[in-house]
Parts: C-alpha cells; structure tokens; sequence
C-alpha cells in the first residue's frame, strides 16, 4: 500500500519539528489547544487557515464549517464559545469589518470557551483593495491582540491566545500579516489535545447585552482588559530585555527582520525587542525599559501604533527617551517594510552610513499580470454581456476572479468596492443618473453579501441587471465550497435562481455562459426589462472541475484551420483590404457570429459583396458604423467608389437583395448605411474623402467620357500614376449623373463634390471635347499611351406608334433627352398631362421629373407586371406616394388625339379576350432602353469591333476593344446599366490600361474588383443565421407638402443613432481577412498569433469553445472533423 | 552556519509554490534551519510568481536585490525579471521554453528573444544554465512535472543545500502516489540533463 503524504498538522509528539506554514502553525495551535470548533470565510491570506481545518477537522472531531459571510463565521464562532468550546474564526483583514456588529459586543458578553479570531491584513495590498491597520481595532473595541512575527510565534501565540481568552472572557485577535501567514518555517510543535465541550449554561443576565446589563459589562471590560494587560505582560510575546544605548522595538514580520538585524553584522550595535502583544500593551516593562535607553526606533508595518503609544508613555512618565519611527521619517506609513528599508533606519539610528548595495542594470520586463485562465466561463459571459449591452453601458463589478475583467478588454469594471457591492453600486448610480445599469457578482460574493443588496434593489425597483457568474465555488482564495456547488462538495445545492425569485425578482433567467447565443439573448432581454433583471451565468470553473474529478484538465486542445483563419473570401481575388479592424469591430464581429447557428460552413464573403459590381466590403463598414467608428466605415466605402456622394444616393443596391437578413426581416438598408457614413465625412472629416495626387510615372490616358465609368477609370488610373485627360462632349463632368439623374435623388452639389474629389487628384478636365467632331480617336492615339472610351449611351430606343403624327396627337420625346435637357436648361415640350412608357429607373425619374415641371397627371405604363418592374422598389412607391399612377402589363399600340390606347399583356394565355384602354396624354415619354452613339467610330480611321448589340467588343477581364490600347467600360461596352457597374467597368479598364502599359505585376499592386464569377455566392443554408427580429430603420423623407414642384432632395440621409441601429441589425455573415477577434475580445492566454494567424497553444486550451462559436472565420475547432 | 539563498521565479500555474514547498521540506528533513516565502493569491491565474528558500539563520523569508545565491526560473522572462536580485556569484538554471504574456500577445510587443535574455543574465552571473525544462516534461509522460525537473537540474549543479537522496524523498513526500514515478522520472531527467555541459546544451533543443 502506498504511504498517504505527510500531514504535518496532525502528527503527533511532542518537541519534533514540522516546516509549517504561518497559517499551518496557527490550526496546529489551535489542535493544541483542543479546539473543537472552526468557522471562517476564505480570504487571501487567510485561506490555507480554513483549507486546513476543511482537510482535517472530521478527523479530529471539530465542527467546521466555511460560513457564508465573517459575521455569520463570528457569531457561530461566539455561539461555540458560549457553549463551552474552544473557538477560531479565520478571515481577512476586510471580512473584520463585515463581521464588526457582532466583534464590537462580544467582549462586552464576554465568552466561555476560548475564543480566537485570526484576521490576517495585507499590508502592500498583495491582494486587497485596502491595508488597514487592525491593531487600532484593540484600544476601539477592547480587543486583546497579538501580532505574530514568524509561524513558530504564530503557534504559541495561538496556544497562548486561547488561555488568555479563556482567563480574562475576551476574544483574542491574532493579526497576521501576508509574510508571516505565507512564510513557511521550521516549528517546534506539542501534543494535540482532543477537542472538549463544556455545554451552555443559562446565565440570560450575563448573555443578554440589554443596556442594563451592558452597562455593567462595561464596567467588567475595565477589568478583563487589566487582566489581559497583566497576564501578556508575563507572556513571551513581550521581549524588552536587551540592553544598549540604542534600542529598536520591533513588531509584527519587521520583528523577524530586526532579529536577523540583531544576528547578522550589527550584532551588539543595537538592543533588539521584540513586542508581539500590541493590544493592551505591558505599559510598565515598556516604561522601564525605555528609562534604560537613550534612543528607540520603532518598527512596526502601517501606522505608528506603537510609536504613539510609546511617545504617550514616555511623555505621561516623563522620560527623556528620544523615540524614533514613522514621525522622525526614518520609516513610512505605506506598504510593507521590506528588510532593506528596516535595516538602513537601524543604521541611521545606530548612527552608521547607510549600506552600499551593489545594484544589477536592469532591462525594463514586459509585465505579467494574472488573467483569467483559459476556458474561464466569466469570459464568456463578459462577451455575452457586452455583445448584448453595447460600448456604453455601465457595468458594476465585484470581488472575486471576475475582478480581472477590470482590465483590457473586458474593461467590465466601472467601479468597484468590496463584497456585494457591485449590486448597491448599480443601483445608486443607476438611480441617481437615471440609466439602467449592470453589476457583476459571483456565486460565493452573492451569498456573502449580495442577497441583501438585492433585496433591497428589489424592493425599490431599481434599473439594475444583477449578473451572477455561478461558478460553483469560490475559486479565487483557492476553490472552497461555495452554497452553490452540487454535491457532494456541499450536502444540496442551493439555487441562486430560486433566491432570487423568493426575494421577488420577477426576471430571472440562467444561462450557460459558454452558450454565447442564448448568453446575449438573456442579456438583450434584461437589458429591454424594466426593474431588476436576474441573470445566473452557470457554468462550474473548469479548473476545480478537473480537479475534482481527476479528469485530465486538458483534452484535446482546439485546432486553427489555417486556410480560414484571417482569408476573407476575397484573398482568392487578391482583394483583402487594408482597413485594419479595431476592438469595436471584432466585437461586432465576435457577436453577429456568435448568433448564427452552426450550420453555416463554406461562406468567407458575404453575399451583399459577392452582387456588389465594386466588391465593397460592406459588413466591413456596416460594422464599423455599428461601433460608432465613422473613419474606418469611410475606408472600406472609398476602397473601390470614385463617387461616393453620388454612389450612395443613386445605387440600384443588388446588395440589399442577396442580405441574408431577408430570411429573417428585412434585408439591411446598406445604401443608406454608406450614405449616412459619406455624410458624416462631408460634414465633420472632409479631408478624409481628399485624395491627394500620386506621383507620375510619365504614362499618358485620354479617358472619353466623364459619367461614372470614365471618372472612375480616370481617378483609378491617376492614382497608378498616369496623366489622364479626362474628355467630355458636355461643359461639365458627370454624365448621366448629371444630366439623367434628376436633382431630387441626386443634387448638383453632391455630384460636384465627387467630380470636385477625382478633379484634385490630379485629372485633367478638358469640357466641350466630343468624339468625333472636336476629337478623333486617331488624334488621341498619337497623344496618349491608351484611351479609354467611356462615352456612354445617350440614343434613346424608339418607339413608333400608329397615328402619333396625326394631329392633336400627344408630343413624343424619349426620356434621357427629356430629363438632360431639362438639366441643362433647354427647351422641352410641357405636358400637363403626361404618360411615360417604361418600367426603368428613367421611367420613374421622367415621371416624377415631370410631376415637378407642372404635369397635373402622370401615369407611368410598362409591359412588365408592377413585381417585375426593373426600377427601384423605393421610387416606384416614392412615385405612387406623389400621386403617379403606375400600371403594369400594358402594350402601347396606338395614339389618339389627347391619348394613348393600351393592350393589356395576355394573363390568360391565347386566345383570352385583349382588353383595351385609352389613357389621356398631352406629351408621351418613352422610357425603353438606350443605345450607345458610335457614330463617331464610322470616321475613325481604326475600327473597332461590335457586338451583335451595337455595344463595343471588348475583354472581359481587361476591357480592351480589338485595338490594343484602347479600352471601353461603361454602357459603351455593357447592357448591365447601373451606376456601380458603369464605375467597375471603369475600374477594370484602369487596370487593363495599367496590366497592359506596365505589365501585370505593376498592376496588381492596385486590383479591380473581381470579375463577378471569380466570387463564389455565399451557400445559402436555411436557418443557418438565426437572429432577434429587428425592423428595418427607414431615414425620414421631404414631406409631400414641400415637394410640389421643387427639386429638393426627396430621400433623406440617416441619423447616426438610425445608422448605428440599422447597421447592428448586420450579421456581418462574411469572414474577415484582418480579424483577431477570438485574441482581442476574448483575450484568452491559450490564444496567440503565430505566421499572421490566430495559433492555439495546447498546453493552455481547455476546448471550452468558445472562441468557436464567436469566430468568423469558421477557423477555430476541435481536431476532430476538420479537414487534414 | 551555512547560508544559502534560492529564489524561485516562474509562470503561476508552473509549480514554483509547491517546488519551494518541496525544497523547504527537503532542507528541513535534512536538520537545516530554513524559511520559505511564497506569495500566492493569483497563483493559477498566468500572473508572475515567486518564492523564496533561505537555508540559515534569517527569520524573514524575504531575498533582496543582489541577494539570491541561486534562481531556478521556470522561464526566461521571469528569469530576466530576477535580474536584480542576482549578484557576481550567483547561479541560475533556466527553462527556455518562453511563455509569452498574453499582453504581449494582444499589444503586438516584442518578446525579448531568449539567446538575448540568456546573455544577459550570463554578463551579471557566475553561471547560467538553460534548459528545455518542456522538453524534458514530454519525456516524463505526465504534464505538470516542470518543478521537479528544475530541483532535478538545480541539485544535479550542486546549486542547492540539499544532497539528491533527501530532495528526491521530499519530492515523494509531496506526491501523491499514482504520480511519484513520473516525478522521480522527472527528477533524475533534469538531473541527468545538466551533469555534463554538452548535455544541457543539448537539452536545449
């Protein structure tokens, strides 16, 4: 059979050695002394007091037990004593105060058995938010105390403690300190003595403090404390017999240094006293010794307890006796001693030079402070929390591990206190400010002191969400039992839920933290709740579960799938952006993951990029918005839009359509997002829509055409380092934004900012120059290196209708020449009663262009149904709301006098009867499509080749027509007629000038966006993003009221609280190529960087999973499953 | 009287407590007066730890700067950070195997790399032996056995006050049974690792 480890504290015999811990040697004191009961509440450095007793006292026959809070430790702990047995209650400095009601009465009851309080104080704040001196707890309370300087004292002294308790009927307070509790020495140890109960004895009159009977206690207490001052005079603890000129008196841990002091090199230069009792101090052998001696220096930790007690001596006996300490500045009031600093005052006092030490150049050491361990469920919920309760929330902490969310980037700690006040603080400041609020606590603190604070928030109906992180034990002091814990560690676990529920919570929910999908559901619900929210975050620690159960504490660690980790999907098409991500934005990140199921597999981009023509990252600024951070939403709008004042408010948004929020609301109102982000730079950071001028390389391109293809090749090719000669056959830039988007979608400014933004940078404007009549394509060619021809298509299709040239037929003009004559200020033909045939964007803009003219009626026909309509949804219900009428499925076959007749498009089939109707007209607008003009191209001495729609021919990839350096992009060159399409054609030439003139590599170093199938659609799978309903934000418009015939813009820009709104309803379902979400917002030390990926380090990871879950990247995993 | 002054430094979670705990031990069992400083409260939380073991007549656990006779860092930064308690004739076992802190990690900074630390401490010491203390782990077959692999190494140096027969018997003192064989593996590989320099270079992998 194996031999059991040693157990020191429970070997028997007397006068061998154990090497004890300051805290091992006060419970052996204590089995000395036939203890027979132990209560306490853990505490650093307190804790191995009550660990041990947990270990042993079933062994021994003690009542033990770990109370819920100190008072409840001191009063079972009198209870005891009052019943006759030997009591010690063990707690740090701060549980004292907690336990303070009941200390301050029980010397005036008096106790039976011997009662022993062990408080231990941490002086330089190893572990505490205070470093009270306790010592004045003694003169206050009328409280023995005795202050040991090393383990072997801190065992007689408890030996001791317990007689004097017992002979003069007070509790004694051993105060400890950190040194002397987790010093570790040789100890001379006695023979354990059985625990022994003398029973209670009624005695109502001496047990019952009522003012008649305390007053004559008090008078007793004069007594007792006269009794312990003779008796401690006797004891060992009062070393004064040392004689010399110079004196140093020495108490507490700094006593174990003057000793050393004493032995070492300044042996014989000093008397050494050692003075253990401090509380009531032996004031007679203090004044004769100090008539002894010309000089004291007291020695003591914290306040100069003892130094004014001796200078109130000396002065009552009126001694010469010089004393020295803390007010001649030989030593401070702050923080440990430390041996160097007690022995340089002893050197002053001795009158000797300060000792030289040799000191080591030191290199400043990156810091290591604690965290929380991997796999820590209070990381999780503190994601969870702050997912749910956004940047702005107040949070509330409290004592416990869950303090180190204090620090970045949980920062979960906006005040902090002592036990249980997480919950009052909330409340307080949530009632003075008006806001709700949220306080942390954990399983232990809540019994401890939390339940009356919220009670008493209950009560008053305070806006407070009281976070429990149920952890199951109370971990930080070292894993003792908390109320909570299951069996077998406690006999029934008490549910936090159901104390919170019979002390009237009426919301109260528990959630596993690690579940971080239904963790920040619960949140959302407290955070929209009104009164006091509950949430239990349950989840045992990890590392006392391993412990307990003796299961390996790692099992296979998490794995990084370095194909996924930090490749956003668009690193195929060498696309990764340069917008680096921020904290705000891996949290948005981190929590839109979070939310979706786990269904979802094979995305990398998010569907909205893959339909949009400039491959905007657009959860990238969706994000950022959603983070309040403007600047870099900005950045990912600009990477590949040459116009955004105009992009943002004319955009035909394919994006919207693909959102994957459709399957849950609405899709996500993308345009307005980038419009509220562009405006937010316009009016507060305009230089970060500048673009300052790249250097030249000598490379020349004439750029024909100046609508959003040709700017967007221009300024893309002026940035490769080109001059660009940007030509059009109008006075100023813009092309059909110009002249063919009418003013109330997009205003003259906003178009005169953009075209303004691609002018400084450095393109050449040259107004007035058409292609054939005042340029050929020839002449361009001997001038420049390349041209690109981005001339657009301005000839409307024609329509011919039977008897429109009879008379008091309805004028008929096509919609491009009405719309851009009616910009340009020429003449057109006035309708008051007007029908536009079509069912495109043009349609809509004539119609409602013409409402504004001073039309009395406009009634827009097209052949498509109204579902298939191809102009906006938004501006046919924009039309319909001004008065339009909109009919679909109808054929115009013939004018009459004041009208035009329709057909209605056959539902039927053949054969159905056709129905017919007449609709009155004075002017027709004929909105059916347009071709490009190439006219000019007939006198070209090069000619280019066609497709079979007209269009010119060109490359797909480098949209180069069959000349070698010229290029098209734009409607010349496609029949995808939208603006961000016109712009990435353009793109896409730019670069084929550029892959062309410099070679491919010099051009990839700027790529276009992706040719449409190099992008690989998100895989749609059903249920795969599961989210909380969120309407759909809509921007106010200009009321109907103030339209008439006004030009004003009709749609109106978002304000930021709508954008911010509307851009967390994003699921931000793509992944990201600069992500670090899992190492900047969960902050886990199993979690490192390595080759710019994301590495777990398997000696840390516990596979909680829950970087997982929040990754979204889809990259981290357990091994089993993923690919090799 | 003999005089000797161990600090040990490390990672919480390491074992540095319970190596000072098994060298007090071992000093004690060997009839020499001894103190030990330890100074938990994060211990299992990643923070820096150490403690002390003072063989001799002080009464304080406390090792100053340029009082240290012996360090046994558990890792290199931590080692680094000792730097000033060393003095010309002190001696150090390293375990190379770093333990980046995780604010480090999340910041971006740099970690000093280890040849550099090494040299470092080697310009103010009287000797400075690394070790792959992990490495070493590995070949014990069970986790967590890094402590007794240092006090292995330390003894095997001759850099402590305790001969191998009586730390190699605190060690069993402190085990539980099931893992006494992995620690006495443990123990002599760090021993065996550092008797002959070649093999402490070699160890280093």
């Amino acid at each position: 059979m194996a031999v059991a480890t040693h157990e020191p504290l429970l070997a028997t015999g007397d006068g061998h050695t154990e090497c004890l811990l300051g805290n091992e040697a006060v419970v052996r004191g204590a089995l000395e002394s036939g203890v027979a009961f132990a209560s306490g509440y853990p505490g650093t450095p307190s804790s191995e007091i009550t660990d041990a007793f947990a270990r042993i006292a079933a062994r021994r026959g003690i009542a033990f037990e770990y109370a819920v809070n100190e008072k409840i430790a001191l009063e079972l702990c009198f209870a005891a004593s009052l019943a006759g047995a030997r009591s010690l209650c063990a707690m740090k400095h701060l549980g004292l105060m907690v336990a303070g009601d009941p200390l301050s009465t029980i010397p005036y009851v008096g106790v039976r058995g011997g009662m022993v309080i062990v408080s231990a104080g941490d002086p330089g704040m190893h572990t505490s938010p205070n470093e009270q001196d306790q010592r004045h707890l003694g003169p206050m309370l009328h409280l023995p105390i005795l202050d040991p300087s090393s383990p072997a004292e801190a065992l007689a002294m408890t030996r001791f403690a317990f007689e004097l308790s017992e002979q003069c009927e007070l509790p004694v307070l051993l105060r400890t300190t950190t040194r002397v509790a987790h010093g570790r020495a040789t100890v001379a140890v006695g023979e354990l003595r059985e625990p022994v109960v003398r029973g209670f004895v009624r005695a109502p009159e001496k047990y019952v403090p009522i003012p008649v009977n305390a007053r004559r206690m008090r008078l007793e207490l004069t007594q007792r404390i006269a009794r312990a001052r003779a008796i401690v005079a006797q004891s060992p603890f009062v070393d004064l017999a040392a004689e010399g000129d110079v004196a140093v008196l020495a108490s507490g841990a700094s006593a174990a240094v003057c000793r050393d002091l004493a032995r070492g090199e300044l042996a014989g230069r000093f008397a050494s006293w050692s003075l253990g009792a401090v509380h009531p101090l032996p004031e007679e052998a203090l004044i004769a010794a100090m008539g002894r001696v010309r000089r004291v220096l007291v020695v003591e930790e914290l306040s100069p307890f003892l130094e004014n007690a001796l200078l109130a001596l000396a002065a009552r006996s009126r001694l010469s006796v010089e004393i020295l300490g803390k007010h001649s500045g030989h030593l401070p009031e702050e923080f440990e001693l430390g041996a160097s600093r007690i022995e340089d005052a002893v050197r002053a006092v001795c009158d000797l030079p300060p000792r030289v030490r040799p000191r080591v150049e030191a290199p400043a050491v990156p810091p290591r402070p604690a965290s929380l361990c991997p796999g820590c469920p209070h990381r999780a919920a503190f994601f969870a929390a702050r997912a749910a309760f956004g940047e702005d929330q107040l949070f509330f902490n409290d004592i416990g591990c869950y303090t180190l969310g204090y620090g970045p980037p949980h920062h979960m700690a906006d005040a902090l206190l002592c036990m249980g006040a997480s919950l009052s603080l909330a409340a307080g400041v949530g009632r003075v400010i008006g806001k709700r609020t949220v306080g942390f606590l954990g399983d232990s603190t809540f019994f401890h002191a939390g339940m009356p604070a919220l009670l008493d928030a209950i009560e008053h109906k305070a806006e407070v969400v009281a976070v429990v992180l149920d952890n199951q034990v109370t971990a930080m002091t070292g894993f003792q039992e908390s109320p909570s814990a299951p069996a077998p560690l406690h006999s029934g676990a008490v549910a936090i839920e159901d104390v919170a529920r019979a002390l009237g919570a009426a919301h109260v929910e528990v959630v596993d933290p690690y579940d971080l999908a239904a963790s920040i559901a619960a949140f959302r619900r407290a955070k929209d709740a009104h009164g006091v929210s509950v949430i239990v975050a349950r989840r045992a620690c990890p590392v006392h579960d391993a412990r307990q159960s003796g299961r390996a504490a790692r099992p296979e660690a998490f794995v990084v799938d370095d194909d996924r980790c930090r490749k956003c999907g668009r690193d195929a098409v060498a696309l990764r952006c340069d917008v680096p991500t921020t904290l705000g934005y891996e949290r948005a990140l981190g929590r839109a993951r979070a939310m979706r199921s786990d269904g979802l597999r094979e995305p990398a981009i998010a569907p909205c990029t893959t339909r949009c023509p400039l491959s905007l990252c657009i959860q990238g600024y969706a994000g950022h918005i959603a983070a309040g951070e403007y600047g870099e939403a900005l950045a990912h709008v600009l990477a590949r839009t040459a116009l955004p004042e105009s992009v943002c408010r004319v955009c035909d948004r394919p994006c919207e359509s693909a959102c994957v929020r459709a399957a849950i609301d609405e899709p996500v109102a993308i345009n307005d997002l980038k419009r509220f982000v562009v405006g937010w730079a316009a009016r507060e950071r305009p230089e970060l829509l500048r673009i300052a001028p790249a250097p030249t390389h000598g490379g020349t391109v004439a750029v024909v055409g100046a609508g959003p293809a040709g700017l967007a090749a221009a300024l893309d090719l002026r940035q490769r380092g080109f001059e660009v000669a940007l030509h059009d056959a109008a006075e100023r830039p813009g092309g059909l934004l110009a002249r063919g988007v009418p003013a109330y979608r997009l205003p003259a400014h906003a178009l005169a900012r953009d075209v303004a933004r691609v002018l400084e940078a450095g393109v050449s404007f040259v107004a007035s120059s058409r292609l054939g009549r005042d340029l050929t394509l020839d002449g361009l060619l001997a001038r420049h290196d390349a041209v690109v021809l981005a001339v657009g298509a301005w000839r409307g299709k024609r329509l011919t209708l039977e008897g429109s040239d009879l008379e008091g037929a309805p004028s008929q003009i096509d919609a491009l020449a009405y719309l851009s004559r009616r910009a340009d200020g020429a003449p057109v033909p006035e309708g008051r009663r007007v029908v536009v045939v079509g069912g495109g964007n043009a349609a809509v803009d004539a119609a409602r262009t013409a409402l504004r003219a001073g039309a009395r009626s406009v009634t827009i026909a097209c052949l498509e149904t109204r579902t298939e309509m191809p102009a906006l949804r938004d501006e046919i219900a924009a039309a319909e709301h001004e008065g339009i009428v909109v009919r679909g499925g109808l054929r115009p076959i013939r004018v009459s006098e004041g009208a035009v007749v329709f057909e209605a498009m056959a539902t039927d089939g053949p054969g159905a009867p056709v129905e017919r109707s007449a609709v009155i007209a004075d002017l027709v607008i004929v909105a059916i499509g347009q071709d490009p003009d190439l006219a000019f191209l007939d006198a070209a001495a090069p000619s280019l080749a066609r497709t079979a729609e007209g269009l010119l021919a060109v490359d797909g990839e480098t949209m180069c027509t069959s000349h070698p350096r010229v290029f098209a992009c734009g409607d010349v060159a496609s029949t995808g007629r939208t603006v961000t399409a016109a712009m990435a054609a353009g793109l896409r030439a730019a670069w084929g000038v550029d892959a062309t003139l410099r070679g491919r590599e010099d051009a990839a170093k700027h790529t276009p966006p992706p040719l449409p199938e190099a992008l690989a659609p998100l895989a749609h799978v059903e249920g795969a993003f599961v989210a909380p309903k969120a309407r759909r934000v809509r921007p106010s418009e200009l009321p109907l009221a103030m339209r008439g015939d006004s030009f004003e813009e009709v749609a109106l820009p978002m304000t930021e609280a709508q954008a911010r709104e509307e851009a967390a309803r994003c699921l931000l379902c793509g992944a990201c190529g600069n992500c670090r979400a899992c190492i900047d917002t969960l902050a886990c030390p199993a979690l490192t960087m390595l080759g710019g990926n994301v590495a777990v380090d398997a000696a840390l990871c516990i596979a909680c999973g829950v970087c997982e879950r929040m990754c979204a990247d889809d990259a981290l995993g357990p091994r089993l499953g993923r690919p090799a | 009287m003999i005089r000797h002054r161990t600090l040990l430094v490390g990672v919480g979670g390491q074992g540095v407590l319970t190596a000072a705990q098994i060298l007090g031990a071992a000093a004690h069992a060997a009839g020499l007066p001894v103190v030990v400083g330890q100074l938990h409260g994060m211990s299992q939380r990643g923070g820096s730890i150490e403690c002390t073991v003072k063989v001799g007549p002080d009464e304080n656990t406390v090792i100053g700067e340029g009082e240290a006779d012996t360090v046994l860092a558990f890792e290199p930064l931590e080692a680094l950070r000792a730097l000033p308690r060393v003095h010309r004739g002190t001696r150090m076992v390293v375990s190379v195997a770093t333990i980046v802190p995780f604010e480090l990690v999340r910041t971006g900074g740099r970690y000093p790399p280890v040849d550099e630390i090494l040299a470092t401490l080697r310009a103010a010491t009287a000797q400075v032996v690394a070790l792959d203390g992990v490495a070493i782990v590995g070949k014990t077959g069970a986790d967590r056995t890094l402590n007794v692999v240092m006090l292995g190494a330390a003894v095997g140096l001759g850099l402590l006050p305790v001969d191998e027969t009586q730390l190699l018997d605190a060690v069993g003192a402190r085990t539980a049974p099931s893992f006494r064989e992995a620690n006495r593996r443990a123990f002599l590989l760090g021993r065996d690792a550092v008797r002959e320099p070649e093999k402490a270079e070699e160890a280093r992998v």
